[in-house]
């Protein structure tokens, strides 16, 4: 897994994204390091002057699939912005059945309870990709929040835009078939770790679109006769990106238009992801196979 | 609580009868009262729909506003309740752009708004108002979560009884106005399924059911039947919103 996601190479930066990284560096000392292209999107919207101001706190962390960074109700001791790790904020009822209410990738922060004035966790955070993340101890974040409109403003903004994510979720996970769900979690997760190839077992997507591990076997099934993508002992590669966001609901492009920061200064990296605006099949995706969408259509509601 | 140069209103009808603004230190409270408007809330009216512009944000006291996910073609499920113990309009000082939900009140009753604009300058004050408005959008965001994971995994029963306790601890009265066509679309599901469900709370003794009138008789027993997400739900608003009074300006530090 560590080869296919291992940190994006990046040949260039914009000069206030190198000099930021350089002057961390040299603070840092031995620590390991801010890398010299700030891959994070949030940290990359913040001015240089303000990245400079917390880049000090920023340590570079290797996060391990699998790994939980917090379970609910625990108290946060860092936040966490993803490079190129991914993480799942998952809500946990009856004690074992999950579901996936939000993915954090580097478009955003792991952290949010902070950002609203609380200190803890009310979900368990998961890492779904193993990957680079900068971390930094919560009570130096809250010292650097209070001082950077911008780190506030941009904060808020990503808050809203999780909380666009959660609320689809919730109605995606009403409405629309678990394939379609699927193709929206795939091109999620390749949006966010920029690779057409990661793994993933059959057990875990079940977890994270809250059905059955049987469920998720036929949907990808489905999916790879399409050609769409290839599944094979928990890799998967995405053949076709056009036509899996044609399989997904249109929640996918929802989300993603709302991450997407409008603005672009201080070289806000978006490369490497394919934003289509093209507004695919027009709203009218795949005619009547949801349109009235009823629960445990897609799988069998567990009791 | 009238104050100088406000029409009086009548002490049933007070903003403090919102948790938020209630919780608000008096001076804070005494600076936000002349911009707030009584403002009545109509059943079905849309406080703001799917992509639209919010030109205020409300302050519920006795009225009930749900947030619904809405599909393109108008199925829609409820993602939030929002009552006494909220806002509607996060979107307005979040700096969110529009959203492909829309607000619609589901128990008419009264509300104060504030003018998109001041609501603004209120939040980048910095004061207890901001404080109290991020607390509440921590709880907002854990009931959505819980009601995601609630539509996936639980019945449709409990997901009433669910709904039911989280409406009736919104209104201070065991009686709601509804159709069981409405709380249908609430929780995304068909009729059949609520009129079934409803049934059996019924013939239970926990509800009594007839024209639109949902009383809850047993609270305890309807508690006992819901699952686990009410009760998740209420502990996080509760330690949210009812510990400790604001103080200014220990910002972000101010939650137990």
């Amino acid at each position: 897994m560590s080869a296919v996601l291992r940190p994006t190479p990046r040949a260039t930066g914009t000069r206030a994204d190198l000099k930021a990284g350089a002057k961390a560096g040299a603070k840092a000392g031995a620590r390991p390091t801010s890398p010299a292209v700030i891959e994070n999107n949030l940290l990359a919207a913040l001015p240089r002057k303000d990245y400079q101001g917390i880049a000090a706190d920023l340590q570079t962390v290797v996060l391990v699939y699998g790994d939980i960074l917090y379970e609910p109700g625990e108290v946060l001791k860092h936040v966490y912005f993803p490079n190129n790790a991914l993480v799942s904020l998952l809500t946990v009822v009856d004690g074992h059945l999950a579901l996936e209410v939000g993915l954090i990738g580097r478009e955003g922060i792991l952290g949010v309870p902070l950002i609203l004035g609380s200190r803890i966790s009310p979900v368990r955070a998961l890492v779904q990709g193993g990957g680079a993340a900068m971390r930094m101890d919560a009570a130096r974040f809250l010292h650097h929040f209070r001082l950077s409109p911008a780190l506030q403003k941009e904060s808020y903004r990503y808050t809203f835009a999780l909380m666009a994510q959660i609320s689809q979720t919730a109605g995606c996970n009403r409405f629309h078939l678990l394939e379609q769900r699927l193709a929206r979690w795939l091109l999620m997760t390749q949006d966010r770790v920029k690779s057409a190839q990661f793994r993933m077992t059959h057990e875990f997507l079940g977890h994270m679109l809250g059905v059955r591990r049987v469920g998720v076997t036929k949907a990808a099934r489905n999916l790879q006769e399409c050609g769409l993508i290839r599944y094979a002992r928990g890799d998967i590669s995405i053949l076709d990106r056009a036509g899996l966001e044609a399989a997904s609901c249109r929640c996918y492009s929802i989300v993603r238009d709302m991450n997407e920061p409008s603005r672009t200064h201080n070289g806000g990296n978006h490369n490497g992801v394919n934003h289509n605006r093209v507004n695919h099949n027009g709203g009218n995706h795949n005619g009547g196979n949801h349109n009235d969408a009823f629960p445990g259509m897609s799988s069998p509601r567990q009791k | 609580m009238p104050k100088p140069g406000v029409p009086a209103r009548d002490a049933q009808d007070s903003p403090k009868k919102n948790l938020l603004l209630a919780a608000l230190p008096p001076a804070d409270y005494d600076h936000l009262l002349p911009q707030l408007e009584a403002f009545p809330l109509e059943l079905g009216w849309a406080v703001y729909e799917s992509g639209g512009e919010q030109s205020h944000l409300y302050f519920p006291t006795d009225s009930i506003v749900s947030l619904l996910y809405v599909m393109e073609n108008g199925a829609s499920a409820e993602i939030a309740v929002v009552g006494n113990e909220g806002a509607v309009g996060i979107a307005l000082f979040m700096g969110g752009e529009s959203t492909p939900s829309r607000a619609v009140v589901q128990s008419a009753g009264q509300a104060y708004r504030l003018k998109a604009k001041a609501a603004k300058a209120e939040f980048d004050r910095h004061g207890a108002l901001q404080i109290l408005l991020l607390r509440y959008t921590q709880a907002l965001i854990t009931q959505m979560a819980q009601t995601a994971v609630c539509n996936r995994h639980h019945t449709i029963e409990q997901q009433l009884c669910r709904w039911l306790l989280l409406s009736i601890d919104r209104l201070k009265s065991n009686k709601l106005t509804m159709t069981q066509d409405l709380i249908a679309n609430m929780l995304g599901v068909r009729r059949e399924g609520v009129t079934e469900a409803a049934g059996k709370l019924q013939a239970a003794g926990l509800i009594e059911y007839s024209r639109g009138k949902i009383a809850v008789l047993d609270r305890a027993r309807l508690e006992q039947r819901a699952c686990e997400c009410y009760a998740v739900v209420k502990r996080e608003s509760d330690r949210l919103l009812l510990t400790p009074p604001v103080t200014v300006p220990a910002a972000h530090e101010a939650t137990a």
